[in-house]
């Protein structure tokens, strides 16, 4: 095996590198678009909730008692991270909620029912 | 066109294992062939398998990357365990691809001091796979 050939042989391996890198971070903004562009519905999460005015202002006070400390009045962040155009779906969210995530955020299972938790999910849906 | 919604999930927890396990299995399989006795026939059988498993792995990772970022609706980087998975998953994901690429045009028996270097970055590789595995299950513990 020639030495020549394995240089050139690592001239395609850091192309190859750098177009699959290249090729994946590009492909995430028409991944992202198709996403905002078909919104996960509140049905997803929560059956027998309708999403409404009242539904999101209701989970805004809910986040006003349990979240605003962490994550700021606005939503933006502060201690815990900006909540605006979160790209999971409403299950997920909900079930962080509930289960919270170990070492940084508490579980709310306690303090809220699923329909409170959906409502919340309402309101964190609406804000982008 | 309704899809749903833990499709993706399911589809990059079962593609991601095989570039993870492949890439261990590589690095295995060459770490050995690269201190077995020259003599030895086994020490072509084990590059031979590293050099199969490498190009392997890095075809298998492009199937896991674009399912990861159907799941995350395009989030390249995200926070929190997220941002952790991510971290280490780009630089593997760029390595592995080439990786794959030299070792299918370096052919199977490149000169062992472009080999030594080799080794070295698969080394890196396999930590790096092993931190983005370990933050990705991290994922699915705590959700």
């Amino acid at each position: 095996m020639s030495f020549s050939l394995e240089i050139k042989a690592l001239g395609w391996a850091i192309l190859a590198a750098l177009a699959s890198l290249g090729g994946a971070w590009l492909s995430a903004s028409p991944i992202k678009a198709m996403a905002a562009s078909s919104p996960v519905g509140l049905t997803e999460a929560s059956p027998g909730i309708t999403p409404s005015p009242q539904v999101t202002d209701e989970g805004r006070n809910f986040f006003g008692q349990s979240c605003s400390h962490c994550h700021g009045d606005d939503a933006h962040g502060d201690e815990g991270p900006d909540l605006h155009n979160l790209a999971i779906s409403n299950a997920r969210m909900a079930a962080t909620i509930k289960k919270g995530i170990k070492g940084e955020m508490p579980s709310f299972a306690k303090k809220y029912d699923d329909h409170q938790i959906a409502e919340l999910v309402s309101y964190l849906r609406s804000l982008r | 066109m309704w899809i749903d919604p833990t499709l993706w999930p399911k589809l990059h927890g079962a593609s991601t294992h095989f570039p993870v396990a492949l890439t261990m299995t590589a690095a295995l399989c060459d770490g050995l062939g690269f201190v077995w006795p020259k003599s030895s026939p086994r020490k072509a059988q084990l590059h031979g398998a590293g050099y199969c498993t490498i190009i392997l792995g890095a075809l298998g990772t492009f199937p896991a990357v674009l399912s990861g970022l159907f799941m995350t609706k395009g989030e390249v980087w995200g926070h929190d365990v997220l941002l952790f998975h991510h971290l280490f998953v780009w630089p593997a994901f760029a390595l592995l691809a080439g990786l794959g690429t030299w070792r299918a045009l370096a052919g199977s028996s490149p000169s062992p001091r472009s080999f030594t270097v080799y080794m070295a970055v698969l080394l890196l590789t396999a930590g790096l796979m092993g931190a983005a595995g370990y933050w990705g299950g991290e994922m699915v513990v705590n959700s």
